[in-house]
């Protein structure tokens, strides 16, 4: 009787460790190479901050174009706004400025690398399923994330700084506990550690973004003759765009 | 009877479901969706020796679970996603008699995914298979058996999350040697169904 109870205690034991070991997931996420914890928080004046204004957002996936998100535009001026750099920021197609106007304006390229290891995945769902899912609690998944965030940011004087900042992540897995989610935690994770490593390298160069810091430019456009020398087809207009400082 | 029944709940799952406007209707698969469905079919005869006689046939229901593993891969038309799951096969074999079938099968199927709304699959399954039409025919001894599975078919979808199924399988149910006679059973299976993702 007591030998049965026991072993009654043992089957349970096993069955809820199997089950439970075959429910698990971690998501891992590789810190970037150049990430430094050590920047000091700096923020500029209110006085001398000026508008940041997020021009385009490019996209893509294993060097495929996609559609960039609102969320992702929301998150990254999310992000800039906590910086207390700028004193405005907005989406181009929400606000205009003036060539008179100092503003700064962003672009951001995103390059995702995903690897859901289809070839493992696929013989070790063979496996998993000959084995009548026994073997699925010991057999994880593997899902791999990488993106390459490009941060492009244009002072009012034409004056161009470019960021760049590299995060990964893996997410592992078994049968059981996969979900959809678990891959939108993982590309999160993996995206908000890109985001703060530009904003470490972005408050870096806090001063570059101060009012003061450069005279206001103004655009004009010229327009120039060009004209053979020899008789021939008539002169062709070439139209050219070049900074003038405005004092 | 249950024909009858399965014409009535697809033409109620068709009626009841909301078809919504073209481009809305792209399906967002990826890893970690799950899919729950249920198909249903009719189970016809195929006598490949001369020393099968019987003719088995018989509705068949198989609700089914699938999880994906994969990301859709591959940039040509041969793009597309596995996944993995279970599903049980239950038969009701009407002739030569009235008798009854039930498996349990690890599937794995290939989803091609380079048409967003209509995809085809293949598919793949075997598991043990309980039967007692064996013994009353020459094919079989056994009421212990293995059922195995091959087929494809094509998933239309009504919705982001909903699917209406129809394919062909490839049956064959023997007892791997166990007993003996066991010139197994072969057997086409025309179905249809639904599927609901999440």
């Amino acid at each position: 009787m007591r030998q049965t109870t026991s072993s009654r205690i043992m089957a349970v034991l096993v069955l809820s460790s199997a089950l439970s070991s075959g429910c698990t997931r971690s998501i891992e996420v590789m810190p970037s190479a150049t990430m430094r914890a050590d920047t000091a928080p700096t923020s500029i004046a209110s006085t001398e901050r000026v508008p940041l204004i997020l021009d385009q957002v490019k996209v893509s996936q294993n060097g495929a174009p996609q559609n960039p998100s609102t969320e992702l535009d929301r998150r990254l001026l999310g992000s800039l706004q906590s910086l207390k750099l700028f004193s405005h920021l907005s989406l181009a197609e929400q606000r205009s400025f003036t060539d008179n106007e100092k503003a700064i304006t962003a672009h951001l390229t995103i390059d995702d690398a995903i690897d859901s290891h289809p070839g493992e995945a696929a013989w070790k769902g063979f496996v998993i399923g000959t084995s009548m899912f026994l073997l699925a609690p010991v057999m994880d998944f593997h899902y791999d994330y990488g993106t390459q965030l490009t941060l492009e940011l244009e002072r009012w004087d034409g004056t161009v700084k470019t960021y760049q900042a590299k995060s990964s992540g893996t997410a592992r897995y078994d049968l059981f506990s996969a979900s959809p989610s678990m891959i939108a935690e993982l590309k999160g994770h993996v995206m908000e550690s890109g985001i703060t490593d530009l904003m470490h390298q972005l408050v870096k160069d806090a001063t570059f973004y101060n009012a003061s810091s450069a005279p206001v430019t103004e655009r004009t456009i010229h327009s120039v003759s060009v004209k053979s020398i020899r008789r021939g087809p008539a002169a062709v207009s070439v139209s050219t765009s070049a900074p003038v400082t405005s004092r | 009877m249950l024909l009858r029944a399965l014409w009535l709940f697809l033409i109620a799952g068709v009626m009841t479901t909301q078809v919504q406007a073209t481009e809305s209707i792209v399906p967002q698969i990826t890893v970690g969706t799950q899919e729950v469905g249920l198909s249903a079919g009719y189970l016809l005869p195929h006598r490949l020796t001369d020393g099968h006689t019987t003719k088995q046939q018989g509705v068949a229901f198989m609700p089914s679970w699938m999880m994906t593993v994969t990301d859709p891969m591959g940039d040509s038309w041969y793009r597309g996603q596995v996944s993995l799951g279970a599903e049980v096969v239950y038969i009701q074999f009407q002739e030569p008699f009235l008798t009854h079938g039930m498996g349990f099968t690890p599937k794995i199927k290939y989803t091609f995914a380079a048409h967003d709304r209509i995809r085809p699959y293949a598919e793949f399954a075997g598991g043990p298979f309980w039967t007692d039409l064996a013994g009353k025919i020459p094919e079989e001894s056994s009421r212990f058996n293995f059922i195995l599975t091959a087929g494809f078919g094509c998933s239309f979808f009504l919705t982001p999350q909903t699917a209406f199924n129809v394919g062909y399988r490839f049956h064959h149910i023997s007892n791997a040697g166990t007993r003996y006679p066991n010139l197994g059973l072969n057997s086409s299976l025309p179905f249809g169904g639904f599927s609901f993702y999440f």
